[in-house]
């Protein structure tokens, strides 16, 4: 996960530049249907130009928030304030949001200028302006060449550049995007990414996207939310979601992750002890935790915090015997699977920098693992 | 010899020859063949004979001679009569199918917004009356329009009215019939057309600023142009002709070509003057029938680039 800690030291330089707190405020939104809830109380507190993410799998409430913000979905409870101003019971064409949608929905009886001067014609801003607005929206996304086409005649990145200067062309205080990527292939998604942060960023638009792209939401977003049944798991920037996950749930759902289920055995101030079935010595983690002695917990250990070799590591403890049962080669590196004595399954990557690295690891191969004191995460839920 | 029998094979129709024979085959005897006898018989003279027209080939001594008499033609425009017919039909057909349009819009558009179970349930309505002949529902209408029919006795007994409306043999009846008749042919088309728009685009247009009513106008109506236009020409071209409604249900002064097609046909027993009428009309249908195909076509070709 190369663009992780890139994004991280990225994002927090990002943040920086961010403005006033509490530009958009969620407060305790429900959305109930039939019975069923949707949306469960959430909170959220979103800063002015933030690029913010609701992350999580198919019917975890992400898309039914984003249509209660552009006010498609009447909460059942709650309220949303967007700079000051309370826009819970405004209609959709009142509210100064705009919205990409997932499949663009670009008007197909309509050129490419023609959709995006909709949104300006409905403000009744002068011809002149619209002409020059529309100019300018073009020129954003570079489709100043296909200003006369039908959306029928363009390519998906090409359509999907339409819909981003529809939505931006009247300068909305909350851009929306709905699976901004979802309709494209995978080559032109990285590169389309990065376009499209640059392009938000640049105009300073607050924004928030519903993404079920772990992967998508890291690059583009500033901070993340993990939604699941209705509710945010956890939320944080990018490498904090991915470095610190607060249960299980976001630990699993963000990358992979090797867990080992144990007891804290010593719980100090800097650092715990826990003892497991999995492990013969003790795991020893470099920081505290609101736990108690004999507390049941996870260890969390991402695979490419797993070093794997040969010897015996010096170390007393986080080490332990197992044989390769099964490699992955992806390229840049490769994804042992472990097998501990006790049956536990563990992955460790190790990066192939070099054309013939000098420990070769084959099938069966009795080796250890090991990690250090600062790697593991101690999951209590 | 088996090349002999296998060049004869390759000059045989094949299948593919045979199915697209059918539909050129049907249009040639249903079509071509009674257009031509009409267009034939458009051009001889009235006779008191069997059948009741003169030929229009015949030997006089040692010649061939090929009378084409135009007069039938020349008639039709000279009588006004006849414009005064066509006129009247094209108007009662346009007024018609404008109110089929304002009636059937928006029952079309509620059917394509239900859920698909009830969807199936309202299009089963609109078909529905069209298992029942449409001689005798045109008749039922007699009965409920005529003096002491259910109308007029309902709106008496509610005493909204003291003596009954006229309305059965008025251009009233007439549209009223019409519009009953025509509305599902107006109302399938429209709803094909309406059920397959993407309701993202409505709300797109209301993300982008536009009210309800205003995405309506700016977004529903023009994609389902082709709808419209289809549904249009299903109600405008059959009642550009329409006989049965008119001579029931209007008065005497009701006059639409199909009325006097018939009284040509059969009370005057004017064969040739009735088919110059057919011919005449059959030619005012076609220019819709062509505007109407060139603007599909053109709807093809800019989908397709």
């Amino acid at each position: 996960m190369a663009a992780v800690t890139n994004g991280s030291a990225a994002g927090a330089a990002k943040n920086e530049k961010l403005g006033a707190e509490n530009y958009l405020r969620i407060e305790s939104v429900r959305k109930e249907f039939d019975g069923f809830v949707a949306v469960d109380d959430v909170s959220l507190s979103i800063r002015k130009g933030e690029i913010f993410a609701l992350l999580g799998a198919s019917g975890c409430g992400k898309s039914t928030l984003l249509r209660v913000l552009g006010g498609f979905e009447k909460p059942t409870k709650g309220r949303v304030i967007l700079d000051g101003q309370d826009i819970t019971d405004l209609p959709p064409y009142e509210r100064p949001i705009n919205m990409m949608f997932q499949s663009y929905a670009l008007f197909p009886h309509m050129s490419v200028e023609q959709n995006v001067a909709f949104g300006l014609k409905q403000d009744g801003m002068p011809r002149a302006d619209i002409t020059r607005r529309v100019a300018e929206m073009l020129a954003l996304v570079q489709m100043e060449k296909f200003a006369r086409r039908r959306p029928h005649q363009l390519s998906g990145g090409q359509q999907q550049r339409v819909a981003l200067a529809r939505s931006l062309a009247k300068s909305p205080k909350l851009l929306l995007l709905d699976e901004p990527m979802g309709a494209l292939d995978k080559k032109l998604r990285s590169q389309m990414q990065l376009e499209l942060v640059n392009i938000v960023e640049r105009l300073g638009v607050t924004c928030v996207m519903v993404t079920h792209d772990q992967e998508e939401a890291m690059t583009m977003a500033h901070r993340i939310a993990i939604m699941d049944a209705g509710w945010i798991r956890q939320l944080g920037t990018p490498d904090e979601i991915y470095e610190q996950p607060s249960c299980r749930f976001t630990a699993e759902f963000i990358g992979s992750v090797n867990l080992i289920e144990g007891k804290i055995k010593d719980d100090e101030k800097d650092f715990i002890t826990i003892t497991s079935p999995a492990l013969e010595c003790l795991a020893y983690v470099g920081h505290g935790v609101t736990g108690f002695e004999g507390q049941d917990v996870a260890l969390a250990l991402r695979p490419e915090k797993v070093a794997v070799s040969k010897d015996e590591p010096a170390q007393p403890h986080n080490k332990v015997k197992g044989i390769i049962e099964d490699i992955a080669y992806f390229g840049s590196h490769s994804v042992f699977h472990v097998r501990l004595a006790g049956g536990t399954k563990v992955l460790a990557n190790m990066i192939n920098s070099q054309r013939w690295a000098s420990e070769k690891f084959t099938w069966n191969d009795a080796v250890w693992l090991s990690w250090d004191d600062q790697a593991g995460v101690v999951l209590t839920s | 010899m088996s090349r002999v029998m296998a060049s004869i094979r390759r000059r045989l129709p094949g299948p593919r020859w045979l199915v697209i024979a059918v539909p050129y085959l049907w249009l040639l005897l249903f079509f071509a063949v009674p257009f031509a006898i009409a267009f034939k018989i458009s051009f001889s003279s009235a006779a008191i004979a069997m059948p009741p027209y003169t030929p229009l080939v015949e030997w006089v001594g040692d010649s061939l001679k090929l009378s084409l008499n135009a007069g039938n033609y020349l008639y039709l425009v000279r009588d006004s009569l006849y414009v005064n017919a066509y006129l009247s039909s094209l108007k009662i057909a346009v007024i018609s199918t404008f109110l089929c349009l304002l009636i059937g819009y928006p029952i079309a558009y509620s059917i394509a917004r239900m859920s698909p179970a009830n969807r199936n349930i309202a299009l089963m309505l609109v078909i529905l009356p069209s298992w029942t002949s449409f001689l005798i529902r045109i008749y039922a209408w007699v009965g409920i329009l005529k003096n002491n029919g259910l109308l007029n006795n309902l709106l008496m007994n509610l005493g909204l009215i003291d003596e009954p409306l006229q309305i059965l043999h008025t251009p009233t009846a007439v549209y009223i019939g019409i519009v009953y008749a025509y509305l599902p042919f107006m109302v399938l088309p429209l709803y094909a057309n309406l059920v397959k728009h993407d309701y993202r685009l409505i709300e797109a247009a209301n993300d982008l600023g536009a009210p309800p009513l205003k995405s309506f106008f700016t977004i529903t109506l023009p994609m389902s142009k082709a709808g419209i236009i289809a549904g249009a020409m299903l109600v405008m071209i059959p009642v550009l002709g329409e006989f049965v409604i008119p001579e029931m249900l209007g008065g005497a002064d009701t006059l639409m070509i199909g009325r006097v097609l018939w009284q040509e046909f059969f009370n005057n027993r004017d064969w040739p003057v009735a088919s110059a009428v057919a011919i005449v009309m059959l030619a005012l249908l076609i220019i819709p029938i062509m505007i109407f195909h060139r603007y599909q076509s053109k709807e093809m070709e800019s989908r397709l680039s």
